[in-house]
């Protein structure tokens, strides 16, 4: 099985990324590509890096050797911030969202930025809410008395506020129940068709498998495996190589 | 420690030993009370590292440990004719630790900030209760005595002359280095510093945690009031002003000037802080309030140089 | 029991025949509480969103009174000196949180304390050296008084309280709507998410810290024509603020009011007994308890 063809312009590119955690050293040279609207899942399992990747391309963390591109240009040392409004959103692996601040100031975080008109708020909190109507019925409602499926929609439904180019998604389907695992799926073909890239990193292989293109496979802190998501199964020996117990 | 280090240290120790003994033969008067005042501060700072450089614990309250060391020599001094010397120390030990008792028990049950806040708070009670309550302390004026004599009552004594002061209190306060050394490399120390470096680790082991803290607030407290009775005795006075919690902010300057957690460095950032001082009077005048161009350098000093004098020059030798 | 109701009976007996101290006191009470608010949620808001223990902000309120004395003396009009003042102090507060507390965002707390503690000194100093050690007045805009019992009492403390109520007022509308509002509250509640999505969290600390000032030296303008103004009044504030602050639960605005207000009725109570000077420690008595049986703070709900 030959490595799958990277897209030929990579919208977030990772080159040989050496991040520290504390002390201890997490990602030992991680390299990989996102391109243009595509879904790219980042498989491994639990504390090989994978989350320490997307928090070093939202600029959560700084590398200490290498380099992160976003659209050709080098953004490594940017602070967060700015990578969110230059178009990288970033759900966390435990949500984070403001429990305190209503599910309507959740969204505002996102959506209150220079350069959009209020008819484009409009627009967008639209749009959202025929997506999850859960979501508008509570609009008013503190962050914290949603369900933890709710929590997740909402952690989405804040990162696509920021109408990004990808949204770095960490585990969004962990602890949540076969319903919205399903919807979650839903809400990544959406993203998809709407021409939203995204880097995934999931523990669930199926769902990975078939909302992704292609598939990165992380262990001790490096990319060790990379192949599209159409040549693989489940049952796969590559699968079981890094993903079975 | 490996032996080498070991051997050159105590032949620093000695070099600078000896010249702070040489000293006073050698400084015209001015200069040797400046010295004499900085072994003295150097004192107050270096209990004060027992707590924030070994155990993690940033006191704001040493001023009133310092105070009541100088209102317990103070109490002796005043009411047992003959003015006695051990006495005024005994008096002032006793005083700085009963206030240490009291701060011990309650604030070593908080940590961090609230443990700052709450040794700032109970020196400012000290204060108050000094400041309002002329009929013993003498209020704002505070209490003025006589300097006592050195030595054994009835077999032999000398009068303080400003070289025998000196060097009384170069012994007490490289008696108290040594003493403070020797707790800290003790595995009583080595506890403290586990607690530094991870509280809750340190009492899952199985230390009992707030005993140690205890002890050693006790420790540092009992340091700072034998500082307070060397001020008292050189300065003949005990004043609410050393008992209000800019003195305690000071000591803690000197520890992060110096270099925490090394002892010596504090001492040395008593003599920073004091040589800033007297250079800033010089160029500006006396009139210049000193702490602007002294509390600049500080700041300076906590952004760019956090592991202090001592810290940097460690680590400038050993490049 | 006769042992006891007798004591009862001394109670009610003085408290009939002191009431009307007792209701000085509490209007008092009530007016430093709210100036102590002022100064406190200023405090407390730092505190909440930046993890900084702000020692400096007693200079601030001393500051703030400052160039109050100065642009009255030059205007003539105390509002106009109430605004520049506040905004005076705001701007010297955003200069001085860039230049030492930005740089160190993500070292251990000690070293924001011992910074701040060091813009204290320069402060206070920088005062003396200006403005010299005579205290300075500042007159209040309005004299007129009203008769409570045998006192003639002056208008302007009624006016402090309304005016400093009407700016926390401000204040919490201002953090409730709008969109600087909900980044301020995101930001206190988890800085790392704040800033990926989008908030310029540098710039709302140096905000936060700009308000926190400005509030300070609000409260040392309308403050100032109660007391004589020199360099070290922001001393006892400071304390009084850290002790509302953590009575009222380290970064929560609500109890900080109210610990201001409790705190400071407790004080002028005791201060009908023991002299004003001594009246201080039963805050400290406050503080400590608080500390002790409920550190989260006396005006916030359990945790669960």
């Amino acid at each position: 099985m030959s490595a799958p063809p990277t897209p030929a312009e990579a919208l977030v590119a990772v080159e040989d990324v050496h991040t520290f955690y504390g002390k201890s050293h997490v990602l030992h040279g991680v390299s990989l590509c996102v391109g243009r609207g595509e879904v790219v899942g980042l498989l491994g399992r639990n504390g090989v890096g994978k989350s320490t990747t997307l928090k070093t391309i939202m600029g959560l963390l700084g590398p200490s050797r290498g380099k992160v591109l976003f659209e050709g240009q080098a953004i490594t040392g940017l602070p967060a911030h700015k990578l969110a409004r230059m178009g990288i959103a970033y759900v966390p692996e435990d949500r984070r969202i403001f429990k305190l601040l209503t599910v309507m100031e959740n969204l505002r975080t996102g959506l209150d930025r220079r350069g959009v008109t209020e008819a484009r708020k409009q627009e967008l909190l639209d749009k959202l809410f025929a997506y999850f109507p859960r979501l508008a019925e509570r609009r008013s409602q503190a962050g914290g008395t949603l369900s933890g499926g709710e929590q997740q929609m909402l952690a989405i439904a804040r990162a696509m506020m920021l109408e990004p180019k990808i949204i770095l998604l960490d585990e969004p389907t962990e602890g949540l129940m076969p319903r919205m695992v399903s919807q979650i799926k839903e809400i990544v073909e959406v993203l998809h068709r709407d021409g939203v890239a995204i880097l995934l990193v999931e523990q669930n292989v199926p769902l990975t498998l078939e909302a992704c293109q292609r598939v990165y496979f992380m262990e001790k802190g490096v990319v060790r495996h990379h192949a599209l998501a159409s040549e693989l199964t489940v049952d796969d020996a590559v699968v079981h190589q890094y993903l079975g117990v | 420690m490996s032996k080498r280090s070991n051997k050159s240290f105590w032949i620093a120790f000695g070099i600078v030993l000896a010249a702070l003994i040489i000293a006073p033969l050698v400084l015209p008067e001015f200069w040797r009370r400046f010295l004499t005042e900085i072994l003295i501060w150097g004192l107050l700072a270096m209990s004060s590292d027992l707590l924030i450089g070994y155990t993690g614990m940033v006191s704001f309250g040493h001023s009133a440990f310092f105070g009541l060391g100088m209102y317990g020599a103070a109490a002796a001094l005043l009411t047992v004719k003959p003015a006695n010397l051990w006495l005024a120390i005994l008096y002032g030990l006793c005083g700085s630790a009963v206030v240490a008792g009291f701060v011990a028990f309650f604030a070593t049950r908080l940590r961090d900030i609230y443990f700052a806040i709450t040794t700032l708070i109970f020196s400012q009670i000290f204060y108050v209760v000094i400041f309002t309550w002329t009929e013993v302390t003498g209020g704002e004026n505070g209490l003025n005595f006589t300097r006592p004599q050195l030595g054994i009552p009835g077999i032999y004594t000398v009068t303080f002359t400003p070289e025998i002061l000196h060097w009384f209190v170069l012994a007490v306060v490289t008696a108290s280095y040594l003493i403070l050394r020797r707790i800290t490399h003790s595995p009583f120390g080595m506890v403290l510093q586990s607690i530094r470096e991870n509280e809750s680790r340190t009492r899952a082991i199985g230390y009992p945690v707030e005993r140690y803290k205890i002890v050693a607030v006790m420790l540092s407290g009992l340091f700072a009031g034998l500082a307070g009775v060397l001020y008292a005795v050189q300065n003949r006075f005990a004043a609410p002003d050393f008992v209000y919690f800019v003195v305690s902010g000071e000591a803690v300057i000197y520890n992060v000037m110096g270099g925490i957690g090394t002892l010596v460095g504090p001492i040395l950032g008593a003599g920073f802080f004091l040589g800033l001082r007297e250079i800033s009077s010089r160029i500006f005048g006396d009139q210049f309030p000193y702490l602007i161009p002294v509390g600049v350098i500080f700041i300076a000093m906590v952004i760019f140089l956090p592991q202090g004098l001592l810290g940097f020059a460690k680590r400038w030798l050993n490049r | 029991m006769s042992a006891m109701g007798d004591w009862i009976g001394f109670v009610w007996g003085w408290l009939a025949t002191h009431g009307d101290i007792i209701i000085i006191q509490t209007v008092n009470g009530i007016v430093t509480g709210m100036i102590l608010a002022l100064i406190a949620s200023g405090l407390t808001l730092i505190f909440g969103i930046m993890d900084v223990v702000n020692f400096a902000h007693g200079e601030l309120f001393m500051l703030g009174a400052y160039v109050g004395v100065v642009v009255l003396s030059i205007s003539g009009s105390f509002w106009l000196a109430l605004v520049l003042s506040t905004l005076v102090v705001a701007l010297i507060g955003a200069a001085l949180q860039i230049t030492t507390l930005r740089p160190l965002v993500g070292r251990d707390p000690l070293n924001t304390i011992l910074a701040t503690f060091g813009i204290s000194l320069v402060l206070q100093n920088y005062a003396l050296w200006q403005f010299g050690p005579v205290p300075r007045k500042l007159d209040e805009p309005i004299t007129g008084q009203f008769v409570l019992f045998y006192l003639a009492y002056p208008w302007y403390r009624l006016l402090i309280a309304l005016l400093s109520g009407a700016i926390i007022g401000g204040l919490y509308l201002f953090l409730k709507h709008g969109t600087y509002g909900i980044w301020i509250r995101a930001t206190t509640q988890d800085r790392v998410m704040a800033q990926a999505m989008g908030i310029p969290v540098p710039w709302v600390h140096t905000g936060v810290f700009a308000i926190g000032a400005g509030m300070a030296a609000a409260s040392g303008v309308l403050f100032g024509p109660l007391i004589g103004i020199n360099h070290a009044m922001g001393l006892d504030w400071v304390l009084k603020a850290f002790i509302v602050v953590v009575v009222g639960g380290m970064g929560n605005l609500g109890g900080s009011i109210a610990a201001s207000i409790f705190v400071s009725l407790l004080e002028a109570y005791a201060a009908i007994v023991v002299s004003p000077a001594q009246a201080v420690i039963v805050s400290f008595v406050v503080l400590i308890l608080t500390l002790l049986f409920r550190p989260t703070g006396l005006f916030v709900p359990t945790p669960k």
